[in-house]
């Protein structure tokens, strides 16, 4: 069963059903202005590129969701993300500084040029010490991620995924569908319904 | 030296993302890494890049690169002496 579930599109964010109001100007994006009024405490943020801003935002929105608790998952939650686009934003920004005669490659745009940056950045956050994959796919595919997630499901310690669709092309382009499920209770058809 | 600490600062505070940070939050000669701006790894690479880009420096020796950003004012001193643009 999905308990909990945030949608994030490019002028749109829906928690568990519900849109939430997001005051948008012209000279910030949205997923800066949902960082400055919902969670503001982790300056990191700023140098994530955008996909990791994306999983970043949408993860915070759906942990306040579930309600934060004081003892930690450890071991028990792990985080298992999929997309199409893998980490292309940010390929597409470093390439620009690996071209022409004047190279000057940059450091912090290349630390994010892989897409599993997204789980480790939501795992360390959180504390979370279980399984941490991104796995990219040809498209949104509900059967194959559900298959996967059932297979994470057959270890021993895992009983909470955070887990969803994250997908960045670019600052602009991107959406996510990020959900929560619990072992023995996800349900691939509750899925489509999202 | 005061005009290029001030071109310093903007450049470390655009390059590093420190958003909502403005020159003036910036110690001219607190510690860059560990307190102050508790700037990281990834932020010293990029410091490296910042020196060879804007002024033709290039730091070998990662000794060398821990005395340079003790402070803005010590990299402001040391681009001073070695800059060749």
């Amino acid at each position: 069963m999905i308990n909990h579930w945030v949608k994030i599109e490019k002028d749109k964010v829906v928690v568990d059903g519900k849109q939430i109001e997001i005051e948008l100007s012209e000279s910030e994006s949205l997923l800066n202005t949902i960082y400055k009024n919902k969670i503001g405490d982790y300056p990191k943020f700023y140098k994530m590129d955008p996909l990791c801003k994306l999983g970043f935002v949408a993860s915070e929105l759906l942990l306040d969701a579930e309600g934060r608790r004081e003892e930690e998952w450890g071991e028990k939650r792990g985080v298992v993300l999929f997309n199409a686009s893998s980490s292309l934003a940010d390929d597409r920004n470093y390439q620009k500084t690996i071209e022409g005669d004047d190279v000057f490659p940059s450091p912090s745009l290349f630390v994010y040029t892989l897409p599993n940056v997204v789980t480790g950045e939501i795992c360390i956050r959180n504390h979370y010490y279980g399984e941490s994959n991104f796995m990219v796919l040809r498209g949104l595919d509900v059967e194959k991620m559900s298959q996967i997630l059932n297979a994470t499901f057959a270890d021993t310690c895992t009983e909470s995924l955070v887990t969803g669709w994250v997908d960045c092309q670019s600052e602009k382009e991107y959406s996510a569908l990020m959900f929560i499920v619990e072992r023995g209770s996800f349900d691939e058809a509750e899925l489509s319904k999202l | 030296m005061e005009e290029l600490i001030l071109k310093l600062k903007k450049e470390i505070i655009e390059v590093l993302n420190l958003e909502d940070i403005k020159p003036e939050d910036i110690d001219d000669n607190a510690p860059l890494f560990g307190e102050g701006l508790a700037l990281d790894s990834i932020d010293a690479l990029e410091l490296i890049v910042l020196m060879e880009k804007n002024y033709g420096i290039k730091i070998k020796d990662p000794n060398e690169g821990k005395e340079i950003f003790k402070s803005v004012t010590v990299m402001a001193e040391y681009i001073d002496k070695h800059r060749t643009k």
